[in-house]
């Protein structure tokens, strides 16, 4: 049995690991630029600002890639928290998440300008107005408008047409949830009005728009509008619409005809039919 | 009816904003498509005539660059300016990636014939050995570079590190092409200048992305290049003056 030599590192107990040769001596550190080392031909002075260059896109694209993240979790996190009516509470947090956002996007806001908005990936743009146009359609019924959205922005950033568009294609995956979640409790539609079943009836308004229908005139709309943004990820994001207006069809059909012999809280079963996909999709950020 | 609808819940300006959007995106595309078909169609005679590099003796290899430079360079700078016309209009990073593989190739093709002695001015002559900058290439396709202060089309860095990385390949097949042809001295020339190409990019900290696929192939170039050098000391081939 060999001894086992336990090494002492008195001299630099801020080291974590030392390397040694095969003798099991220390070796000398090496030298912190190896770069210092490597003979200089006619091309490194070149290579050398290239590498700075670059060095600077990949911080940039870094800190952009952060910030995007922690925007989209925040978003999320508003989204999750809408309900209707909006409570003061839930308002204050949202609030509050929101100028987190804006303190989060003030870091990389230099950083997006000009000819750089378009260079590095901001997917929680689609987020952030996915959170704000549920938001404004809970408060509202209506749709967010593009420049709506961008002033809802607390931050100096354009927003693109595809930002927009891909926020608004997430909105209908929340008013899909919203509606069935609604339609479970209430045994009804929720409908464009805003006002809880049974004290809104001012008969002024006799067709009411039910959130199916506010669902249909989105998902027509960027039917027939042309693909914008990257043509795949639009797709993708249509088909996932659509499926997801079907979804709210089949409940709606539902609760027309045997909404009287369900109780109160039943969950409508998904699946029923032709089943769909998933509701949302992630994309690499 | 529907439209009815449709105007108490979606602001019929949406709709508007939606369809300006989607129809500039789609018109610029196509447009892109074309200018970019033409510039493509210039590229490959470029390459084409390039090619001929590989059986073409030192002796008669200045004439073969002459033509490289009027029939087939030519047409890319204009294609170039075309593009770069039309691309300047538009957001750059939003299309880049359209035409991004074209203007690798443009470079590429200029930086091998320059380096082969080509594109040579009044005030710098052609020479054997001569690696155009990015500033370079700038001045030739009359195009800016490294653009940050404006938005416009221009040659990245990343575009110009790429096309080195083509024309590391190129000229490895050179190198043994060149000994085949009895111009052993051209060899030796390209091994030392692809061996320090490959330690200026040991220089560069590449993140995953495609420049460092093309940067990781480089040390096969070097390493054909080098089993060339080899067989020629083994069997001492080598120019004695080395």
């Amino acid at each position: 049995m060999s001894e086992v030599v336990v090494p002492k590192t008195k001299d630099s107990p801020t080291r974590t690991g030392v390397k040694r040769d095969y003798q099991g001596k220390e070796k000398k550190a090496m030298a912190a630029q190896p770069a210092a080392d490597h003979p200089r031909n006619a091309y490194t002075s070149m290579f050398e600002s290239f590498r700075d260059e670059l060095d600077e896109h990949h911080d940039r694209r870094m800190r952009i890639g952060k910030v995007s993240r922690d925007v989209t979790s925040i978003s999320k996190k508003i989204v999750r928290k809408l309900s209707q009516p909006i409570p003061e509470r839930i308002q204050t947090e949202i609030d509050n998440r929101l100028k987190e956002i804006a303190e989060l996007l003030s870091t990389i806001q230099a950083d997006v300008q000009g000819m750089n908005r378009q260079r590095y990936p901001l997917i929680c743009l689609e987020e952030f107005v996915e959170a704000v146009s549920f938001a404004h359609y809970l408060r509202h019924q209506t749709l967010m408008t593009p420049a709506e959205a961008q002033a809802a922005l607390p931050a100096d950033i354009q927003l693109t047409g595809s930002d927009y568009v891909f926020g608004i294609f997430d909105l209908t995956g929340e008013m899909m949830r919203f509606g069935t979640a609604v339609t479970a409790l209430s045994g009804s539609m929720p409908t464009g009005d805003g006002s809880q079943k049974g004290d809104g009836e001012n008969g002024e308004n006799d067709e009411k728009r039910t959130i199916l229908a506010d669902m249909q005139d989105v998902s027509s709309m960027l039917q027939t509008t042309p693909v914008l943004g990257k043509p795949n990820i639009y797709a993708k994001k249509l088909d996932i619409m659509i499926e997801q207006v079907r979804k709210v069809e089949r409940i709606g059909y539902g609760v027309t005809v045997r909404g009287n012999e369900r109780p109160k809280g039943w969950m409508p079963d998904l699946n029923e039919g032709y089943g769909g996909g998933g509701d949302d999709i992630t994309m690499a950020d | 009816m529907a439209s009815d609808n449709s105007s108490n819940m979606i602001d019929p300006a949406i709709f508007e904003y939606l369809k300006a959007h989607g129809e500039e995106e789609i018109e610029v595309g196509d447009k892109l498509y074309q200018i970019s078909a033409v510039l493509n169609r210039s590229i490959s005679t470029c390459q084409g005539l390039l090619s001929r590099i590989h059986s073409t003796p030192s002796s008669k290899l200045a004439p073969l660059l002459k033509q490289v430079e009027e029939t087939g360079i030519q047409p890319e700078i204009e294609g170039v300016g075309e593009l770069a016309q039309f691309a300047s209009k538009y957001p750059y990073y939003k299309y880049n990636h359209k035409w991004s593989r074209s203007t690798q190739n443009v470079v590429g093709t200029i930086l091998l014939t320059a380096w082969l002695g080509g594109m040579g001015t009044e005030s710098r002559p052609g020479e054997l050995g001569r690696l155009l900058t990015i500033e370079d290439i700038g001045e030739i396709l009359k195009v800016p570079v490294n653009l940050k202060d404006r938005d416009a089309f221009h040659v990245t860095i990343e575009e110009y590190l790429l096309a080195l990385t083509d024309i590391t390949e190129e000229l490895s097949r050179l190198a043994m092409n060149s000994v085949t042809m009895g111009d052993v001295a051209l060899t030796v020339r390209i091994s030392s200048f692809i061996k320090d190409l490959f330690a200026g990019f040991q220089l560069l900290n590449l993140k995953n992305d495609i420049v460092r696929k093309r940067v990781d192939a480089v040390k096969y170039h070097v390493k054909k290049v080098e089993d060339v050098i080899y067989d020629l000391s083994l069997r001492n081939l080598l120019p004695t003056a080395e």
